[in-house]
């Protein structure tokens, strides 16, 4: 790893933490996404005659971003999710310039023995499932309970009326595919056409979105206790169906579309979320939304196929998003709206 | 006999995701080898079946083009349907047959915006069995 990253990284921590002897250790680059580098490091230092090893986890804008997102949300919903007592990790420093580190960037607690799970596994959870299932969709269905305003968020982009989220959302993602498609795209077009003409009711409530709440980016352990929910970085104000048909896509079922997310079977995942929430899974309303989530996909990976296309983000990842996500969700989109013809 | 380029993809990418499972090296490392790997072996049905599947591709869209050129409400759309019917893909290279399934592609837009306007049920049914077979022709497996 880069000895000047690191030593860039001393100098920065030792003035944000308050501590001149602190030195980085262990500096290594972990996947997170082609939206954020993502680093581990240990940081040691004295405090009160003590040492104290603090276990950080680095989050750096790459060179050009997959979704371009305010630097701020992400952590700003940790700080208000954090203080609220759920499980996301401990923030800790934020820079929105390139000064310190040439491109912005944040600094988290690293939550240690509990992992992601990878889209691409067919059974992640094994036998835990069930555990995880519970609390990944308890979980939403608490933050959906959360007033985005009461929280402090009130600012974050998105929707100020309950009959402006679909619309809002919905423009949003238009124009990420018509700024980013690289050639016609036949089944997006009819799905944003099919969602102008058939807009789902008013949301219950304004809620926070987070905006990407989904199977693999979350860290359980092996437990089965959901230790963290990551990656907050599209977190908006809207309807909160949307969080919730993200999480039921087929993309994110590890290849079994009867256990949305591979935890527990659709009905008992909305149940639990109907309970925490407060809300209905009305499923007319749940419907849009989730054609929704397979557009908003196809908008996504579009996006992540022009970056590879056009050089400015090499990641593997935004050329298997622009074939293997791609076709996916064209696949997903052409069976639901064309069973409707 | 040689290897056919997508045997040495295939082989390439079967060694590559070994090393990358075998938990050797830094973990940010391990899973780009293995995102590689999976790349490699699209390419590999790519290089295989990908002039297959644009030829098919324009081949269906032609053939709707021919039978639903009538319900088109825009004449000059309509117009444009039938000229495109009576194309045929003759350059194999994958450039060209991109060029001419692009271009295709744009009046399929089109056509079913058509035919959404102007409530044509039946014919919109037919257009969502083409994209249902255009989805299914390009879906990828990764196993």
């Amino acid at each position: 790893m880069s000895a000047e990253l690191a030593e860039k990284l001393t100098l920065y921590l030792r003035r944000e933490l308050a501590a001149p002897d602190l030195s980085v250790h262990d500096l290594s680059r972990i996947p997170g996404g082609a939206s954020r580098e993502t680093y581990r490091l240990r940081a040691r230092f004295t405090r009160a005659g003590a040492a104290v090893e603090r276990k950080l986890i680095l989050r750096r804008d790459p060179p050009a971003s997959l979704i371009e997102t305010e630097r701020s949300v992400e952590f700003r919903a940790y700080q208000a999710f954090f203080a609220l007592g759920f499980p996301v990790p401990e923030p800790v420093a934020l820079e929105t310039q390139g000064i310190v580190l040439e491109r912005p960037f944040f600094i988290m607690g690293e939550i240690e023995g509990a992992q992601a799970a990878s889209v691409l596994a067919p059974d992640p959870y094994g036998s835990q499932r069930e555990e995880v299932g519970r609390q990944f969709w308890t979980t939403l269905g608490r933050i959906a309970a959360v007033d985005p305003i009461a929280l402090g968020l009130g600012d974050f982009d998105g929707a100020k009326r309950v009959e402006n989220c679909w619309s809002h959302e919905l423009a949003r993602w238009e124009k990420v595919l018509d700024e980013d498609e690289l050639e016609p795209q036949p089944i997006a077009r009819a799905a944003l056409r099919w969602l102008k003409r058939h807009p789902p009711p008013p949301a219950q409530k304004i809620a926070l979105v987070h905006g990407d709440y989904r199977s693999g980016n979350f860290l359980s352990d092996a437990e089965g206790r959901i230790r963290a929910v990551l990656d907050w970085e599209m977190a908006h104000l809207g309807d909160p169906l949307e969080d919730l048909a993200w999480a039921l896509d087929p993309l994110w079922a590890h290849h079994d579309p009867s256990r949305p997310g591979g935890m527990l079977p659709r009905a008992q995942s909305l149940a639990l979320w109907e309970r925490e929430s407060g809300l209905k899974a009305e499923p007319q309303a749940l419907f849009w939304w989730e054609v929704f989530a397979s557009f908003k996909g196809l908008a996504i990976w579009i996006s992540a196929a022009k970056e590879f296309a056009s050089g400015t983000n090499p990641d593997p990842v935004n050329a298997f998003s622009g074939w293997y996500c791609l076709a996916f969700h064209n696949q997903v989109l052409a069976q639901k709206l064309g069973a409707r013809a | 006999m040689k290897p056919e380029a997508d045997q040495i993809l295939n082989v390439s990418a079967d060694q590559l995701l070994a090393a990358a499972m075998s938990g050797e090296g830094d973990a940010y490392g391990r899973g780009t080898s293995a995102l590689h790997a999976l790349l490699m072996k699209f390419v590999a049905r790519e290089y295989e079946r990908g002039a297959e599947i644009r030829a098919a591709e324009n081949r269906d869209m032609r053939a709707a083009f021919a039978e639903l050129a009538p319900s088109a409400h825009d004449l000059e759309l309509r117009s444009s349907l039938e000229d495109a019917a009576k194309g045929n893909d003759q350059d194999l290279s994958i450039s060209s047959l991109n060029a001419s399934n692009a271009e295709l592609r744009r009046l399929l837009i089109a056509l079913h915006a058509d035919l959404e306007d102007i409530g044509a049920r039946g014919a919109e049914a037919r257009i969502w069995l083409l994209l249902q077979a255009l989805a299914a022709r390009r879906a990828l497996s990764l196993f």
